[in-house]
């Protein structure tokens, strides 16, 4: 029946193709809801969050920028200026610096040759599955106290890392971040990295040049978007946490970071919840200008792995 | 004043900040970047090497001995400058001497000679050092022990040598060093001694290192590529293996012995902590199990897969291919599988089993969708929207996250308007489809439409034969069919019939209603962590080289057979990162749990048990006990994800 | 290959500065460590002045802190973190601090519970911290976290504060804390002018209070408001019914009995209390917002309130703060007043809260902010920052304190009728589920009790898992 009317049937067919481009934007569609609620609610008054949903915001008596002003103008935890420089004391070193452990360590994991490689590099990768709350305390006491051990049965002390009074520092908080990242960055790195062509190495091997200056023109240059891909992970991540900064440095108000912050404008109870919606966005602004800048070293991607034979 | 961005104490603070991150970064670096050119020198330049590694070798052991207050001060009371001057000079002194012999060393080749001149000075030195000692740090020799130590580590020493084939003289001399000077140091009070004392007990180790550095031979070329290769592994290793030692190994170590003690780290309990935690009903609880076979969902699951299943064989009689990735037998037995794991993890309750499903959900969804997005933004118009949007989650804290949700599912009274954005849906739904107005009959118009789009679609496979779509199709279609067939006679939707035979409206409790609120729960976490999976793969797919893609086109295959038999295989491994980094990821997942119902409600999951036991409850033996069955159960999991990607790449 | 060398030569130097730098510290602390030759549980640096690191273990605190040197530094930590409160918190223990030359901080913390004991256990303990658990309180005292009181300190809080209240901060026999904060449960809220448009009176007895539950639900329309949700304390308002009850029904020697767990959980007294509450809350009686008592969240009942979904709600004094903006409270139409939540024997007893603060040290500056923290003169200058700090004239600001001696002019006619009621009570019993072990109070209780609530177990069942958990 339908092929005496081919009009019809090329309709439905073009309808049929055009499904996959669809269904990407209808779950783009879905995916940014929320986030479109959330936008909304951070210009509505508390009672106006309460008492209807944010698609009716067409009926409310007006937008409101009173909740963008307190969290803009709060000061009893932190003000600020002071918590977002905090908050990139913490990112900025908890990104760079295990980027750069992970790259020579993944380097060392793909292209060096030593024994018990392929173990060492399973259970370096394992230690990602242990749950950073077990290592709060301990690490808490070593940034306290530093690190002793007394040798059984002789009762001496020896010192094997010594106090830096970092306790309460911004430092204890990005060092804390550099340790538990290193897994899954030198996972990530390395499936990059061991998947370079290896002619490429064996080029510069026979030119003379040694593992240092090998990692350093050619591997890191190529490696660019899985380094840009990790950077802009570990930059949300640490950006985002509560746990460590709070554990670490919580109790200085000269170390809090904006996680802590936000978190106590909320008050116990919830009882301003009603400003979360607009300190959500404030908080994420600086993740989105790491994701748009970073974003365009993925389409260089392109031309690094052009190079793959 | 008002008016300024940044104060003076801003910018101080700011520059501050700088300085330390510059600082932190800097120092590292050229310490690493120092150690790589040190190393450089090896095959290069022996002298120079040998004279630098001296230097360093020098400077560290006197640092440590003066940092250490072990060496005697130079003056009585010193300032803090001289205390720094005194720092620094004296490892300086030793710096030069060490690294003076080490040059004699790397240009004598004669045997007897180099071993005269080691031992010789390895004797002085030690002396030397043992004569300043700070007073409190003299041994009071006693000879027994000194002797009985030196030699059981000794002969432990040149044992282990000879078993393992080698010659036991060297072994020894490290095995005396040690011994004397655990013997020497380790055994009586420090303090009590004199200087000769101290000075023997440092003079034999010295004499024994010396020797047996004696006893080498300068590297030849091969013996210094060997040295250059062997460094650098610990070199690129070392850092990262620090970190990871000290933030990550050894707290588990802790944490693993904890998990032996009882509540109050005392006295020790062995298994006890672990036993209570398996036979707590709470995170165990598979009492009804045969409830699963009466499930629709596993029932229907199992129908589906064993569709699935024919199909594939039928297929595999034919061409030999009936379960290939992206083949007609994929997708029926892709959705079975989540249809039976929904079907028996819905039954099956308790903390464990939520974590198992968290875990096949999320990962599996965060994959799946990740991946499908990637691929379809990758030739869609306006791909950095569409990325950006799917994105925008992660960069939003779980703090944002959680509240959105929360909002999302929140049920209010029927007589009030909804403020969540599902129920306000569900519940606009039963209206429509209960309704008699106008829109009802639109939306029956439109439901039939759907349908008959389905089986268009379906006939439009068999008139081109393209067979390979048809189960899929023919799935979709039974769903909107069944959909249709409820919105025309029963309703569909939040709406129910009460005591008066009224049809009124009805919510969903979403955070409320188990099992499936858990699964309410989960897509919070879907929501964010698919942004994540589509950035990795994203990035994998932009590095596929087009001309294979190209290559294929040519030889005529449509887009999804680029996809499933070029694409794919190309972007397996960085499939494997993103699996693995998930199912660990997920197994870990506490804060939404904590935030939206904090385990209320049959949710609970595993780390946020153990926060609640080792933060809240100060039950530190059963939190311990906790994060080790976590770290434990995904271990074999991970152990064997990688090592098939090792294999495979 | 020479100017290689130099820049070697040159990273050399610098290693070595690098290194000797560091060395610098390891000399000043190690140093310390060596010849104290303890294993390292202690942290030496008393004398260093600017370092909030101080707070620590407290047993071997420098001599140098002495109240007249003006280096000292205080730091406080609680639960109360919003702007208003930690502000004004703040803003009166820095003044005290600036008369005496000490300098306070105060932080609140949004996970104040688990982050204390975290910071116990590494050594990073506050000088102070404000507890709203007297249970947890006891068992850091018990564990020799918290240090007593000296003689001044306990002076102070005994003349300021009324036995019935320094009780809480005792721990056997010794006062470890300073009540520094009140709330008042046992209250119900209401609208007067409605009230009096469908003829009900305010309930004298609590059987008139069970009387009038049952004509509003007569007259169609809903007598209660009641949600239980909370996010992460999901569950505590029932707990808070359930004492009340408790209190009420077997009065307050069974209540200490209960709480101190000389009698089990399940003693079928306090199962038969639960199982009196959700009888209570039948569908008929209760509005929940969300249309399910488990699902509402309790701050969600205060617009039902106003709107005429309900007629009462019980709940405690800090409910104020959640009413929608613009509510005034007084007699008047349209406005919000409070009634007792009415007794059984007559015995009038009040199911308070509160918070009480512990030191971590006993250094003479840390004990001497402890006896300030008792004194009305705090809670006066308290009060009267956190009202200006929530918008001045007639808002509420949530803070009350039963300091005796206090202006009550300082506050608001509804927070003077509070105050009223703490005074004249004779029982005071402090919220039971936060004198109970955590597991108990801030688990089980509020965990099986929401299930209860929900329908998913019976009230022996939940009874009975409570007392599993009990510790």
């Amino acid at each position: 029946m339908s092929g005496n009317r081919p009009g019809v049937d090329t309709a439905i067919y073009g309808f049929l193709r055009r499904i996959p481009t669809g269904v990407l934007w209808m779950i783009v569609l879905l995916w940014s809801l929320p986030t479109l609620g959330l936008a909304v609610n951070s210009f509505r008054t508390r009672d106006n969050q309460r008492n209807a949903g944010w698609w009716n915001v067409w009926r409310d008596d007006g937008l409101t920028m009173e909740n963008y002003d307190v969290v803009f103008s709060a000061s009893a935890t932190a003000g600020l200026k002071e918590s977002l420089l905090n908050s990139f004391a913490i990112a900025i070193p908890a990104t760079v610096i295990p980027i750069a452990f992970a790259a020579f360590a993944a380097y060392a994991f793909a292209w060096i040759d030593f024994k018990g490689r392929k173990w060492l590099f399973i259970a370096t990768v394992s230690l990602l599955a242990i749950p950073l709350q077990v290592a709060l305390i301990p690490l808490l006491r070593l940034y306290n106290f530093g690190s002793h051990w007394t040798i059984p049965f002789l009762e001496k002390t020896v010192t094997l890392i010594p106090d830096f009074d970092l306790v309460n520092t911004t430092t204890a908080v990005w060092l804390t971040h550099t340790g538990f990242a290193l897994p899954f960055a030198i996972f990530l790195l390395h499936n990059y990295i061991s998947e370079l062509p290896s002619d490429l190495f064996e080029a510069a091997r026979i030119d003379g040049a040694d593992h240092f200056t090998i990692f350093w023109r050619l591997v890191l240059p190529l490696s660019i978007p899985v380094l840009a891909a990790f950077a802009i992970f570990q930059f949300l991540w640490t950006w985002n946490d509560f746990l460590i900064a709070n554990t670490m440095a919580g109790t200085n108000p000269d170390a809090i970071a904006t996680t802590i912050r936000i978190a106590n404008l909320a008050g116990d109870f919830g009882r301003n919840e009603h400003l979360l919606p607009a300190a959500a966005f404030v908080q994420a602004f600086f993740p989105l200008v790491v994701f748009f800048a970073l974003q365009r070293f993925f389409v260089r991607g392109i031309l690094a792995g052009s190079v793959k034979g | 004043m008002q008016g300024a961005i940044l104060s003076g104490e801003d910018l101080s603070k700011i520059i501050s900040t700088l300085v330390l991150i510059v600082v932190a970064v800097g120092a590292s670096a050229s310490l690493w970047i120092g150690v790589n050119l040190l190393f450089n020198q090896v095959r290069t330049s022996w002298t120079r090497f040998n004279a630098l590694a001296g230097y360093a070798v020098g400077f560290l052991l006197l640092l440590l001995l003066q940092g250490n207050r072990l060496l005697k001060p130079h003056g009585p009371d010193a300032d803090s400058i001289t205390r720094l001057g005194e720092l620094l000079w004296t490892p300086l002194l030793g710096a030069l001497i060490f690294s003076a012999l080490a040059v004699i060393l790397a240009n004598n080749d004669d045997q007897t000679r180099r071993l005269w001149i080691a031992s010789g000075s390895g004797l002085l030195l030690g002396g030397f050092i043992g004569i300043r000692l700070a007073e409190d740090a003299r041994p009071e020799l006693e000879i027994l022990p000194l002797l009985l130590s030196t030699i059981v580590i000794a002969g432990i020493g040149a044992g282990i040598a000879l078993l393992r084939g080698r010659n036991p003289v060297p072994a020894a001399l490290i095995g005396v060093a040690l011994g004397w000077l655990i013997g020497g140091f380790g055994v009586p009070e420090l303090g009590d001694g004199s200087a000769l004392e101290s000075a023997i007990a440092a003079a034999v180790p010295g004499l024994a290192i010396g020797a047996r550095i004696g006893l080498t031979k300068n590297a030849g070329v091969v013996g210094r590529a060997r040295i250059d290769a062997k460094s650098r592994g610990a070199i690129f290793l070392v850092p990262a293996l620090f970190f990871v030692t000290v933030s990550l190994i050894a707290p588990t170590l802790i944490t693993i012995w904890l998990s032996l003690k009882d509540e109050d780290s005392v006295d020790l309990v062995w298994f006890e902590n672990y036993g209570s935690v398996f036979t707590d009903i709470n995170s165990f609880d598979v009492g009804n199990w045969t409830n699963i076979f009466t499930s629709l969902l596993f029932v229907l699951g199992v129908l589906v897969g064993l569709g699935g299943l024919a199909i594939g064989l039928v297929l595999r009689k034919r061409t030999g291919d009936g379960f290939s990735a992206g083949g007609p037998a994929f997708a029926p037995l892709m959705i079975a599988m989540v249809m039976i794991v929904f079907g028996v993890l819905s039954v099956l309750r308790g903390t464990i089993m939520n974590n198992l499903w968290w875990v096949f959900t999320v990962t599996v969804f965060s994959t799946g969708l990740g991946l499908a997005i990637a691929v379809l933004a990758d030739r869609a118009k306006l791909e950095s929207v569409a990325k950006s949007i799917i994105f925008m989650p992660m960069a939003i804290s779980l703090v944002g996250a959680s509240i959105i949700w929360r909002l999302v599912y929140v049920a209010r009274d029927t007589s009030k308007s909804q403020t969540g954005l599902m129920n306000a849906v569900w519940v606009e739904l039963g209206r429509w489809s209960t309704g008699s107005g106008l829109p009802t009959v639109l939306g029956t118009v439109l439901v039939w439409v759907l349908v008959a789009l389905g089986v268009a679609s379906i006939s439009r496979s068999l008139t081109s034969r393209t067979y390979d779509k048809i189960p899929l199709r023919a799935l979709a279609t039974i769903v909107l069919l069944w959909i249709a067939y409820r919105f025309t006679f029963d309703g569909i939707g939040g709406f129910r019939t009460n005591s008066a035979g009224e049809t009124v409206p009805d919510t969903i409790f979403f955070v409320q209603d188990q099992p499936f609120n858990n699964v309410w729960l989960m897509v919070i976490l879907i929501w964010i962590q698919t942004g994540f999976a589509m950035v990795i793969m994203s990035a994998a797919i932009k590095a596929v080289p087009t001309e294979l893609i190209e290559a294929a086109k040519v030889d005529g295959a449509t887009e999804s057979q680029v996809f499933w038999r070029v694409t794919l295989p190309q972007i397996r491994t960085t499939i494997g990162v993103v699996v693995t980094t998930l199912i660990v990821l997920v197994m870990k997942v506490y804060d939404i749990v904590k935030v939206v119902t904090n385990g209320n409600f049959g949710s609970q999951v595993l780390a946020n048990d153990m926060f609640e036991e080792a933060f809240l409850f100060s039950n530190t033996g059963v939190g311990a006990a906790l994060a080790v069955i976590l770290f434990v159960s995904v271990l074999p999991v991970m152990v064997l994800n990688i090592r098939r990607m090792q294999r495979e790449a | 290959m020479k100017s290689r060398f130099l820049k070697l030569l040159a990273l050399l130097f610098a290693f070595t500065l690098i290194a000797a730098a560091c060395g610098d510290d390891d000399a000043a602390d190690d140093g310390d460590d060596m010849a104290e030759g303890d294993d390292g549980d202690d942290i030496a640096d008393g004398d260093d002045g600017d370092d909030i690191a101080d707070g620590d273990d407290g047993d071997d605190m420098a001599e140098g802190d002495d109240m007249a040197d003006g280096d000292i530094s205080i730091t406080v930590t609680g639960p109360e973190r919003d702007e208003s409160e930690a502000g004004a918190i703040q803003e009166v223990l820095g003044a005290w601090g600036d008369e005496h030359g000490i300098e306070v901080t105060y932080l609140g913390s949004a996970d104040w519970e688990a982050e204390i004991n975290v910071q116990v256990e590494g050594g990073n303990a506050p000088d102070i911290s404000i507890f709203p658990q007297p249970g947890k309180l006891a068992d850091f005292a018990r564990a020799g976290h918290v240090v007593p009181l000296n003689d001044e300190a306990a002076a102070a809080t005994a003349a300021n504060w009324s036995e019935a209240w320094t009780v809480f901060g005792n721990v056997d026999g010794v006062q470890y804390g300073v009540p520094v904060k009140a709330d008042l449960k046992s209250l119900v809220w209401y609208q007067p002018a409605r009230f009096a448009a469908n003829g009900y009176e305010v309930p004298e007895t609590f059987e008139d209070f069970t009387d009038l539950v049952d004509q509003i639900a007569a007259d169609g329309e809903t007598p209660l408001c009641v949600g239980i949700e909370s996010g992460q304390a999901t569950g505590w308002p029932f707990t808070d019914w359930v004492e009340d009850m408790v209190l009420r029904q077997h009065g307050p020697d069974v209540y200490d009995q209960w709480v101190a767990h000389d009698i089990p959980f399940n003693d079928e007294r306090i199962v038969s209390t639960m199982q009196a509450v959700l009888d209570l809350w039948t569908e008929d009686n209760v509005f929940a917002s969300s249309g399910s008592i488990a699902a509402t969240s309790f701050q969600d009942n205060g617009q039902p309130l106003i709107d005429g979904d309900c007629f009462m709600h019980r709940q405690a004094s800090f409910f104020s703060a959640f009413m929608p903006e613009g509510t005034s409270f007084g007699d008047g139409e349209g406005e919000v007043n409070v009634f007792y939540f009415p007794d059984i024997n007559g015995d009038r007893p009040v199911l308070g809260a509160g918070t009480l603060a512990a030191a971590f040290n006993d250094n003479d500056a840390t004990m001497a902010l402890l006896a300030y923290l008792s004194t009305p003169d705090y809670a006066e200058a308290r009060q009267v920052s956190q009202a200006t700090r929530k918008g001045g004239g007639a808002t509420l600001s949530g803070f009350l304190s039963a300091a005796q001696g206090q202006d009550p002019s300082v506050y608001q006619p509804l927070e003077q009728s509070f105050l009223n009621v703490l005074e004249t009570a004779a029982i005071v019993r402090f919220d039971g589920s936060d004198l109970m072990p955590a597991d108990v109070g801030a688990g089980t209780f509020w965990t099986e009790g929401t299930s209860f609530v929900n329908g998913d177990i019976t009230a022996q069942e939940a009874a009975d898992r409570i007392e599993a958990s009990w510790p």
